[in-house]
């Protein structure tokens, strides 16, 4: 079975992220990128379906500028087996992914695709969704465990009353949850050999996707500075406030 | 003369500082408090690759480059200065059969070496011969298979752990430091007594011993196969050795630096963060220039290095720059940090403990500056 996984680059989740001086979006000059970790967690668990003989191969595909090829070169060093690289300088909406990841799925007919379940830095939370409609696979998201069975994939999803687990028939759709597993760090004679790994480079356009937006930000700003709190004298004194100020009680 | 650091070096240190930052940073201090071998680092350390990154993949190490080597140890030791010493010990000790070995040496020892499966030990000082290795008194005299080593090394990194040590040892009394000849050393063989570790002032985690020899190695085990090859070995392997103490310099103390930093920001006096006070950006700016300049030598080194060109020179101004850089800017970090910085519950006063050592093992700022004289009045 082939395995398909996506990633996206974002900034890394150390940065204490700026938001640009006339507010149309976070400034992304001089910061450090890096894999967004729900990537990194669908990455570790193709590789782990790899390692246990389940899948056969791992094609891992990310959208955006040639600086993605970096964060595609740190997943063939985890065990991907190649790369395939949809350049845009365009910053493109979940739909628009969710149409060029069709069109790869189209080509590359694998039996899963594994994405993470939303980047950390729009927080959208909605390719994995949209992918499962244009493609009309099955899709178990926010995947605490996933297991192949024949052709079934049993995905195990943390919902609010405790854990559902599903039967989807393959070929299907898993987008990852934090405690789906825990990524291994490359290593060092895996990253060396992960130059020699193939990565193919497609453009939108040859793909058959025009990027449309279809929203507008209007504008981004930064959460607003935590206040110095302040002392009370009394319970009765904070169970007031709590009541007639927060209006919380 | 251009510092050339690739796309591949940084994807490398990338990858190792995320390493170095969340395995092995928590533990330091526990290292350091408890005096625990930074061994325990080695299972870890020898998955990632990092035991083997020091030598080509024909013996079974990564094949990195000479400025990724670098920039790894910088990691390793702003995370860990105890583990960046055991890691670089076990260099010398690899990196002496890779310049001065026999390919059939090279073979039968560095695989294990570099996958971390056997730690390595470079037993040149003694008692008596620190900055002066043709001083030395442990001697090795032919015997009908072999030789038998007498003598006592001290300040051996990794010595009770190591399964193997590569000792310098005089083959010709007469000769100077052209009678010195090195042999690999199986650590487990009769007649090698291994001291308690000293207790020393930092890198109480990368523990060094006195070592007391009077053992038989079989004649294949001298390195290169020739005598009086051994003092000329251990200069080359010194020469990357200082590198990568310049590279643990530089990795202390950009520790220390970005502590420093953070604190001045938050830390308040009179509702300011102190951060804005002048006397304490004069400090800043000072602490940034020097790491900045100990970064750049080590890595003008380590472009040499790779490049196959002689860079005595580079690597003795490298490691004196930023050892004496160092204690410059950890002491100021500490200073930054006031009381706080004195106590144990922060990091400061490890980093100058740690550091403090940089200025004299591999030779001290003294020799270095010998070095630096005699390739400057050579040309």
């Amino acid at each position: 079975m082939k395995v398909l996984v996506t990633v996206k680059r974002v900034i890394d989740y150390n940065v204490k992220v700026r938001v640009k001086a006339d507010h149309s979006g976070v400034d992304l000059s001089n910061v450090k990128m890096a894999l967004n970790p729900f990537c990194e967690i669908a990455v570790e668990e193709a590789v782990r379906l790899k390692e246990a003989g389940t899948a056969t191969e791992v094609v891992v595909v990310s959208i955006g500028p040639a600086a993605v090829q970096e964060q595609i070169r740190a997943v063939l060093a985890l065990g991907a087996d190649r790369g395939i690289h949809i350049e845009t300088e365009a910053d493109p909406e979940p739909l628009s992914v969710a149409k060029l990841l069709a069109k790869v799925v189209a080509a590359e007919r694998p039996g899963l695709v594994i994405l993470g379940k939303q980047a950390i830095d729009a927080d959208n939370n909605q390719t994995g969704q949209m992918l499962a409609a244009l493609t009309g696979m099955g899709q178990g998201t926010f995947a605490s465990a996933v297991k192949v069975e024949g052709d079934e994939l049993l995905v195990t999803r943390e919902v609010d009353g405790g854990l559902q687990t599903l039967g989807l028939r393959l070929p299907a759709i898993v987008t990852t949850d934090l405690r789906l597993n825990e990524p291994r760090y490359a290593t060092l004679p895996n990253i060396m050999k992960a130059k020699k790994k193939p990565l193919e480079v497609r453009a939108p356009a040859a793909l058959g996707v025009e990027l449309r937006a279809y929203s507008q930000v209007l504008k981004v700003e930064p959460p607003a500075d935590r206040r110095g709190g302040i002392k009370v004298a009394s319970v009765e004194e904070l169970v007031d406030k709590l009541k007639n100020e927060a209006k919380v009680i | 003369m251009n510092i050339t650091v690739t796309d591949d070096d940084l994807m490398l240190s990338d990858a190792l500082q995320r390493f170095c930052q969340e395995v092995i940073a928590p533990a330091a201090a526990e290292v350091d408090e408890r005096s625990l071998s930074a061994t325990c680092h080695r299972p870890a350390l020898s998955e990632i690759g990092i035991m083997g990154m020091n030598l080509p993949e024909a013996y079974g190490g990564t094949g990195v480059s000479a400025v990724a080597l670098y920039l790894a140890v910088e990691h390793l030791a702003a995370a860990c200065g105890s583990t960046a010493s055991m890691v670089t010990a076990h260099f010398l000790a690899t990196d002496s059969i890779l310049l001065g070995g026999t390919e059939a040496q090279k073979q039968a020892w560095l695989p294990d070496a570099a996958a971390g499966r056997k730690l390595g030990g470079f037993a040149l000082t003694e008692p008596s011969a620190g900055s002066n290795p043709a001083a030395m008194r442990t001697v090795a005299e032919k015997t009908a298979n072999g030789y038998r080593i007498r003598g006592v090394k001290h300040f051996i990194s990794n010595a009770a752990e190591a399964d193997f040590l590569v000792v310098y040892a005089k083959t010709d009394k007469s000769a100077g430091h052209r009678g010195i000849s090195a042999f690999i050393v199986d650590r487990h063989s009769a007649g090698i007594e291994v001291s308690p570790p000293e207790r020393t002032m930092g890198l109480k985690g990368g523990h060094v011993f006195e070592v007391a020899l009077d053992c038989e190695v079989p004649a294949g085990n001298l390195l290169g196969g020739e005598e009086g090859r051994g003092f000329r070995t251990a200069m080359h392997v010194l020469d990357n050795g200082r590198v990568e103490i310049a590279a643990s310099c530089t990795g202390i103390a950009r520790a220390a630096y970005q502590a420093a930093l953070f604190w001045a920001k938050t830390r308040e006096v009179n509702d300011h963060p102190i951060a804005e006070f002048q006397g304490l950006q004069w400090m800043i700016a000072d602490m940034a220039t020097e790491l900045e300049a100990a970064r750049m030598f080590g890595l003008k080194a380590a472009t040499r290095r790779e490049q196959g060109e002689r860079f005595s020179q580079e690597s003795a101004m490298a490691k004196l720059y930023a050892s004496e850089a160092a204690g410059r800017i950890t002491d100021k970090a500490l200073q930054i940090h006031g009381g706080y910085g004195y106590t144990r519950e922060m990091p400061l006063e490890r980093y100058v403990r740690d550091v403090r050592i940089m200025r004299i093992y591999e030779g001290s700022s003294e020799v270095q500056r010998n070095i630096i004289a005699r390739t400057v009045l050579q040309d």
